[in-house]
């Protein structure tokens, strides 16, 4: 087996002296594992003290000329760097031992790289193949469980991007998610890499290590560097595989039988607190008569084709390397007619034009076709009766009002899908250019340009059609949304490398520049004839009622310029010492717009010292520090400017025509800045029994201050939102993160690795400006308008706020002597805790429900190799979360029941004290509450792949060299007690954790195919 | 190609310099960026168009959420005895709470309609402060004011008579300090009212070209001042204004049902309406949700469902009197526009007034976003001239107008001679009480009903067994928040 695996930013790492040329020799040699005996590709090879260098080839030779008492140095990630002298050697083979500790790695860091050993940050490095293992189409989706303090959530739509938070929520009304940095250029999403196109990915934690990305790395950074060719032969690679997607931990629903039961419990409930002119009678006379009725999940749902191939040619010589790749992804959706198609291209090309110069450039497209899913649809398979038939005998749609089972779920969902036809279609183009010059003895200059250019269409189309009462239209309407943004960035850092005797420096300062911009417009017609594949915009805008829109909100234009500069300094490898500063300008905050953004970081590394050398037992120890202050700048923009309102509701009706008004209703603070968090880190590595055993631990505290954070203002100032946001609140997570890992060979046929790791943080809003005022949130989901989350000093951000249940009413005698409203309360409903005793529940008697802030994530990730197969299983999972199931409790008249419900649910005295009746989603039982509170804590084998790779030889002489073959399962094993559908619930600050959506949990499994030519 | 080492190296040394202080240079301009997507509020208040926005943004408040919808039914109309709460039982029950008066500082109904009007004020005070320096047509400007004063002598007429004392902002505050203000003492507030309307009244037009219908008019000022008036029992001033709208020229509707249709927007008899329209692919501008609330529930079509007639409100019609059924819809009826109404609906009854006939109904829009709401009409003043009149002894001047309104409600009828015979009587009491009455059901469901008959002093002996309490529930409390808010500048009403 080869290795094929660089990173086109060593190369510099190597160049660390310009030496003057003397007699020159041809070196040439084979490079090979010392354990193993397999030759590794892409090994550099320097001569010491000068620029010149090389890489391995595809068979782990290289050539070069040498001076003949030159010093070879040979760099490999995973693997000790190896310096041998020439000695006027012709031919010089060298077998490298496998570090098996990550400690003498080469790392990624802001603007450079640096070995692992000599950083004083908490940084996290996952290679790209781990991340091209999994058959996601976010490359983001892959990371989780293998990070500590990591926390990845998948969850939302089928196919739209997971969420991401770096030890814990740091922002109440800023974006969570870090800032990621894709060969140089900033991002705030990667969905549109390829998984396979990704080299390694970086994710840097304590804010020494982001301090150098100062206004944009309070919520950590991850650095991607894609895929660059590697000198030497040209490899072809195919990967594809083929596979399928199906719903798991299916949540079971009521059938037609036991919801016409339940129904008819309902309207009695009705009744009873009804006036009695308006009493009803049962809506189902016969409930047996049902059946089963119609099972909608397995109605609308099915098992969805997946396949994905992809291409990649490399290789290149003295002056060049390239790499080129092209994916092609096919991947239905759960519900039927739901496709996905994205073609993604990578382009690498770097060029040696001379020995001091290199330029180069990387470039990402993508495509991407969407037959979208009806909004909503997934609301309605949980909503739909089973009493409805999908088609009657006639043929026509089963009508829910022929049922007069009224609101909520007033819709056939076959219907729904049958006329559904949304297109969503994606262009992106992003990439880079840059230059590398040495310009004098250790001192390189690089610039770099780069892009993101986007355009993302969406087209609604509705025919003229009449399937139910309420599902039908009279006339056909076309919407469109185009939205667009371009970003550019331009970087420039000078790089100076110093070393003297033991002591050793490098220093970068750099200088930078970008702008952001993003559009939107919206537009809608009436009476547009069909035109079904072609261009979006054919028969468009020749309809009537012809309307344009922009949302203000999603036009974007920003700016930022910055300096900045850093210093490694390391004596005798033992005692290490980063420092660096970053001055950040940015539009948003214009005229204050400047901030500085300080950070150091101190290392030991113990095992160094001469005292350490007699032991054998202890390989690695380095004990670690480091502070930082960093910002965050993706708060609501400008929010110290006052805007004109000019939103559609303030359009005014004169002479019956419409007058869009405009006018000012909001207050600003004075003065508002971006959020500035401090970040202390305290770690330890170590590495045990010649490095089989790795150990890092990391104490960590993050403290937001200046937190943009809104204080509720007084309502009789007439402002829109009632609130004044500005830098109000200080808020903290603090917490631990552990991984060990062993790896061992016990022999050549069998090697292995087990890495475990951990991260454990709590959260806490410290101090708010204006004291203990809550700000009330999470509505999504809720009925009548009630708030599920309460942000308050002293407690974590977004907690669960509401009654406490303390039991069911069984009997009118229990109602009539409680604290609750005898008017309104009656048997089956939740008793409420009166928190205050004072004899009546209000909204004095809420307390704090549940934690939506995950305390533990936690990952295990084991990897086995004998002879020719492979198997690696990737376990992963979450702890002390709180999510709140909202499902349950959102209700309109007579949507359908879960089993679990039905099974448990209160319908007369004795029958439960913890379920309520159906009149569950009513009244006051609908006001959040601890019934609707479950924990989210969730076990699961995230990925197992088990692969074979043919026998060597037998297939060289079809210019093979390698194939593999391979099965892949994800997400196959689930395990939690969460009574919804996944217990992996997203959300936005404040919202966070509640469960409205009932989107299904998925597994996928493929097989696959992997072909080195 | 050789490339001299020293000379690129001195090129791209220099570029990186050149570069930096190029940045350096523009460093000021660069990040000076316009917020994208708004206008700086600096940029507005300039030209006669920014002023012409700024009136449509007040107006258009009217038709939201809080200003048309549930917040009113709450407060100005389930204490009432015209109505129910209906929808299901459990359906938003905390309306039941303001029909059985026990809706606490913490109902969000509250803190909705007390923050529904001060945005409104907000609109109008925005206007009041800077549309005076703008350079534009002065007969415009003029105008723009006075309607200004209108709407914001509307919503304080609103919050008064929900709250009592009231925080009086006369000005958009300035600064924090501003904030934070007690309430005025309500005749204080009247005092505000009566002064803007009286301004208002004197620079507003009598009507409007085709393409302005919709501005509030002269007649619309007196018509509110004149209520005004009678909330506070001037009965002279009531029958001056109510008289000074009588000379205009509005006139009675012939046909009361059809009055309140979408086809008959603005008729003759129209003083004040709320202007709604369906904006077709725009249902965020469409946001009345003032139909949709109270239509029927169960067709599509209809609507929610709330604020429902009460057999009480039935039994106050006289017998045969034509108003019930254009008032009132029943459970399994067909529409006189023919929307068959099924038998299987929450309520047994729902309100005519805020319907509108399901054909109109577009997917994706509120259920009847296209319904004006009648605020002030002509038959409303000629009932306040009965009742000022007969308060002053003038029991003969009162029946005219009374008898005005009775003589179009029975127009149609056959045979007409049969029902609401003409009141006669000249007793001040029982003229008192047919007035009252007269009022109840020419007026019902148009969400007058509570206050008047708090302000008639007897809503002990209506509303007493639904547990109003003299002392308490003559004005709602403040909403809790904006209590806690205040810290202590605001005090709550007694009693709650």
């Amino acid at each position: 087996m080869k290795r094929i695996f660089t990173i086109s930013g060593l190369v510099l790492f190597c160049f660390l002296f310009i030496n003057a040329a003397f007699a020159q020799t041809a070196v040439k040699g084979t490079v090979t594992d010392a354990t193993t005996g397999e030759t590794l590709i892409g090994v550099s090879v320097s001569i010491k003290g000068t620029t010149s260098g090389t890489q391995t080839d595809v068979n782990g030779t290289y050539t070069l000329t040498a001076p003949a008492g030159a010093v070879l140095t040979f760099t490999y990630i995973g693997y000790t760097t190896q310096s041998v002298p020439v000695n006027g050697q012709a031919l010089l083979n060298i077998k490298m031992l496998a570090s098996a500790s990550q400690l003498d790695q080469v790392v990624v860091i802001g603007y450079g790289v640096q070995r692992k050993i000599d950083n004083t940050g908490s940084t996290v490095a996952v290679k790209g193949t781990e991340i091209a293992k999994q058959a996601s189409t976010n490359p983001l989706s892959a990371l989780q469980g293998k990070v500590p303090g990591v926390n990845i959530i998948n969850s939302g739509s089928p196919g739209s991007s997971p969420q991401i938070s770096i030890r814990g929520l740091g922002t109440v009304y800023g974006n969570v998610s870090p800032l990621f940095v894709v060969d140089g250029v900033w991002y705030s999403d990667i969905s549109f890499l390829n998984n396979n196109d990704i080299e390694n990915v970086t994710v840097l934690k304590d804010a020494s290590s982001t301090a150098i990305y100062g206004i944009r790395a309070a919520n950590g950074v991850v650095l991607i560097t894609t895929k660059h060719g590697v000198k030497g032969r040209t490899v072809i690679n195919y990967n594809g595989y083929a596979g399928w997607q199906s719903v798991t931990n299916q949540v079971k629903m009521a059938n037609a039988t036991e919801y016409a039961t339940a129904i008819n419990e309902l309207v009695v409930y009705n009744n009873n607190i009804g006036d009695p002119a308006d009493a009803k009678p049962p809506l189902f006379a016969n409930p047996a008569s049902y059946g089963k009725g119609t099972d909608w999940y397995g109605q609308i749902l099915r098992n969805a084709f997946v396949t994905n191939h992809q291409v990649s040619i490399s290789g290149g010589n003295e002056k060049t390397t390239y790499e080129l790749s092209f994916g092609y992804l096919d991947q239905d959706g759960l519900v039927r007619n739901n496709n996905y198609k994205r073609y993604t291209l990578h382009i690498s090309n770097d060029f040696t034009p001379v020995k001091a110069l290199k330029i180069g450039y990387s470039a990402n497209g993508l495509y991407s076709i969407s037959n979208d899913p009806p909004g909503g649809i997934f609301h309605q398979l949980f909503s739909a009766s089973p009493t409805l038939p999908v088609f009657y005998a006639d043929g026509k749609y089963g009508d829910p009002a022929d049922y007069g089972t009224g609101n909520g779920n007033n819709f056939n969902p076959e219907a729904t899908l049958d006329f559904n036809n949304q297109r969503s279609v994606n262009h992106r183009l992003t990439g880079d250019v840059h230059a590398e010059l040495s310009i004098l003895k250790n001192l390189k200059f690089k610039t770099s340009f780069g892009g993101d250019i986007g355009q993302a269409e969406s087209r609604g189309f509705t025919p003229i059609y009449s399937a139910t009462a309420a599902q039908n239209s009279k006339n056909t309407s076309l919407d469109l949304a185009h939205t667009e943004n371009r970003n550019w960035i331009w970087e420039n850092t000078l790089t100076y490398d110093y070393k003297y005797k033991e002591h050793k420096l490098t220093a970068l300062v750099g200088y930078s520049a970008q702008n952001n911009s993003a559009y939107q417009r919206t537009a809608s017609a009436d009476n547009v004839p069909y035109a079904k594949n072609g261009n979006m915009y054919t028969s468009f805008p020749a309809g009537d009622s012809v309307s344009y829109a922009r949302d203000a909100g999603a036009q974007i234009h920003n700016r930022a310029l910055s300096q900045f500069a850093r210093v490694n300094y390391s004596f005798a490898d033992k005692y290490l010492l980063n420092a660096s500063i970053r001055h950040d300008g940015a539009s948003q905050f214009y005229p204050n717009p400047y901030g500085w953004f300080p950070s150091v970081g101190a290392g030991w590394v113990v095992t160094n010292e001469s005292f350490m050398k007699s032991q054998h037992f202890i390989d690695v120890l380095k004990l670690r520090g480091s502070f930082g202050k960093v910002g965050n700048s993706v708060v609501p923009i400008n929010p110290s400017v006052q805007t004109v309102a000019a939103d559609p509701y303030l359009t005014a009706i004169f002479g019956g025509v419409p007058v869009q008004g405009a006018s000012i209703n909001s207050i600003v603070p004075p003065v508002t800045v971006w959020e500035k968090a401090q970040g202390t880190d305290a770690g330890l590595e170590a590495g045990f029994l010649n490095n089989k055993l790795t150990f890092e631990a990391d104490y960590y505290i993050r403290k937001t201050e200046d937190a943009i954070f809104a204080i509720p203002v007084l309502a009789s100032i007439g402002t829109n939102s009632g609130s004044l946001i500005g830098n109000q609140a200080s808020i903290q997570n603090k917490g631990f993160e552990f991984s060990l890992t062993w790896k061992d060979s016990p022999n050549r046929d069998f090697s292995y690795s087990i890495s475990g790791n951990i991260g454990v943080n709590a959260n806490k809003v410290l101090t708010v400006q204006s004291g203990k005022n809550p700000i009330y949130s999470g509505g999504n989901g809720i009925a009548n308008g009630n708030l599920a989350t309460r942000t308050v000093v002293g407690e974590p951000i977004g907690e669960f706020y509401g009654y406490k249940v303390t039991g069911i009413f069984q009997t009118k005698a229990q109602v009539a002597a409680s604290a609750q409203k005898a008017t309104t309360a009656q048997p089956g409903d939740f008793i409420y805790q009166d928190t205050d005793h004072d004899g009546s529940i209000t909204s004095k008697d809420r307390v704090v429900l549940g934690n939506p802030n995950p305390k533990v994530n936690y990952g295990f990730n084991t990897s086995f190799t004998y002879k020719q197969f492979d198997l690696a299983i990737d376990m992963q999972g979450v702890a002390g979360v709180d999510v709140y199931n909202a499902n349950i409790g959102y209700r309109f008249g007579n949507e359908n029941f879960t089993q679990d419900f039905y099974d448990h649910r209160w319908h007369g005295a004795g029958t439960s004290n913890t379920y309520p009746s159906t009149f569950v989603g009513a009244n006051d039982n609908s006001k959040p509450n601890s019934f609707f509170v479950e924990s989210g804590a969730y076990f699961r084998v995230r990925n197992a792949q088990l692969g074979y790779t043919l026998p060597g030889n037998s297939l060289k002489k079809y210019g093979v060299q390698k194939i593999r073959f391979y099965a892949n399962a994800q997400n196959a094993i689930n395990i939690f007690g969460y009574k919804g559908f996944t217990p992996e619930i997203g959300g936005g600050v404040g919202s966070l954790g509640i469960d409205d959506s009932v989107y299904p949990l998925y597994a996928t499994y493929n097989f696959g195919v992997n072909v080195t030519f | 190609m050789k490339i001299s080492k020293k000379l690129l190296q001195k090129a791209l040394g220099l570029s990186f310099i050149a570069a930096i202080m190029i940045f350096q240079g523009c460093k000021k301009t660069f990040l000076d960026v316009n917020p994208a997507g708004n206008v700086a509020a600096t940029q507005f208040w300039k030209t006669q168009s920014d002023a012409t926005q700024a009136v449509s943004a007040m107006y258009a408040n009217l038709h939201e959420w809080t200003n048309i919808a549930f917040a009113p039914i709450a407060v100005e109309s389930m204490g009432s005895d015209d109505v129910n709460k209906g929808s299901t039982a459990a359906d938003a029950a905390f309306m039941n709470d303001f029909h059985n008066f026990s809706a606490s500082a913490g109902e969000g109904q509250i803190s909705d309609f007390w923050g529904g009007e001060y945005k409104t004020i907000n609109f109008a005070n925005q206007i009041l402060d800077n549309v005076p320096a703008i350079s534009m047509d002065a007969s415009l400007k003029s105008r723009y004011l006075a309607e200004a004063k209108f709407i914001r002598a509307w919503c304080y007429f609103r919050l008064v008579r929900a709250f009592g004392d009231v925080p009086l902002r006369l000005h958009v505050p300035k600064s924090a300090s501003e904030y934070n203000i007690p309430r005025t003492p309500k005749a204080q507030v009247w005092t505000a009212i009566e002064t803007d309307l009286t301004d208002a009244a004197g620079v507003l037009p009598q009507s409007y070209a085709a393409a302005d219908v919709g501005h509030v008019t002269k007649g619309a000022a007196l018509a509110l001042h004149a209520k005004a008036a009678l909330y506070q029992k001037k009965w002279a001033d009531v029958v001056n204004y109510t008289n000074q709208v009588m000379g205009l020229g509005y006139t009675l509707f012939t046909n009361y049902e059809k009055m309140f249709r979408t086809e008959n927007k603005n008729n003759s008899e129209s003083i004040f309406e709320i202007q709604c329209a369906l904006i077709p692919n725009n249902p965020n501008a469409s946001n009345s949700q003032y139909s949709q609330v109270q239509g029927v529930d169960g067709s599509t079509g209809g609507g929610w469902g709330f604020n429902v007639p009460s057999a009480s409100l039935v039994a106050a019609y006289e017998s045969g009197d034509p108003r019930k059924d254009a008032t009132i819809i029943f459970r399994g009826e067909t529409t006189p526009e023919g929307d068959v109404i099924p038998a299987t609906g929450n309520s047994t009854m729902y309100n005519q007034k805020s319907y509108v006939p399901f054909g109109l109904y577009v997917s994706g829009f509120n259920e009847g976003c296209q319904q004006n709401k009648i605020a002030l009409r002509y038959a409303d003043v000629l009932l306040m001239n009965a009742e000022a009149n007969n308060e002053m002894g003038n029991s003969a001047a009162a029946l005219i107008p009374l008898e005005q309104v009775r003589a179009r409600a029975r127009t149609g009828t056959s045979p007409a001679a049969n029902v609401l015979p003409k009141v006669t009587t000249t007793d001040q009491a029982a003229l008192r009480l047919a007035i009252y009455n007269e009022r109840r059901v020419e007026l019902a469901l148009e969400f007058d009903r509570y206050f008047d008959v708090i302000r008639q002093g007897r809503a002990k002996e209506l509303f007493g067994s639904r547990g109003w309490t003299t002392g308490k529930n003559e004005v709602w409390p403040l909403p809790q928040n904006e209590i806690d808010l205040s810290a202590g500048t605001l005090v709550q009403n007694p009693n709650y």
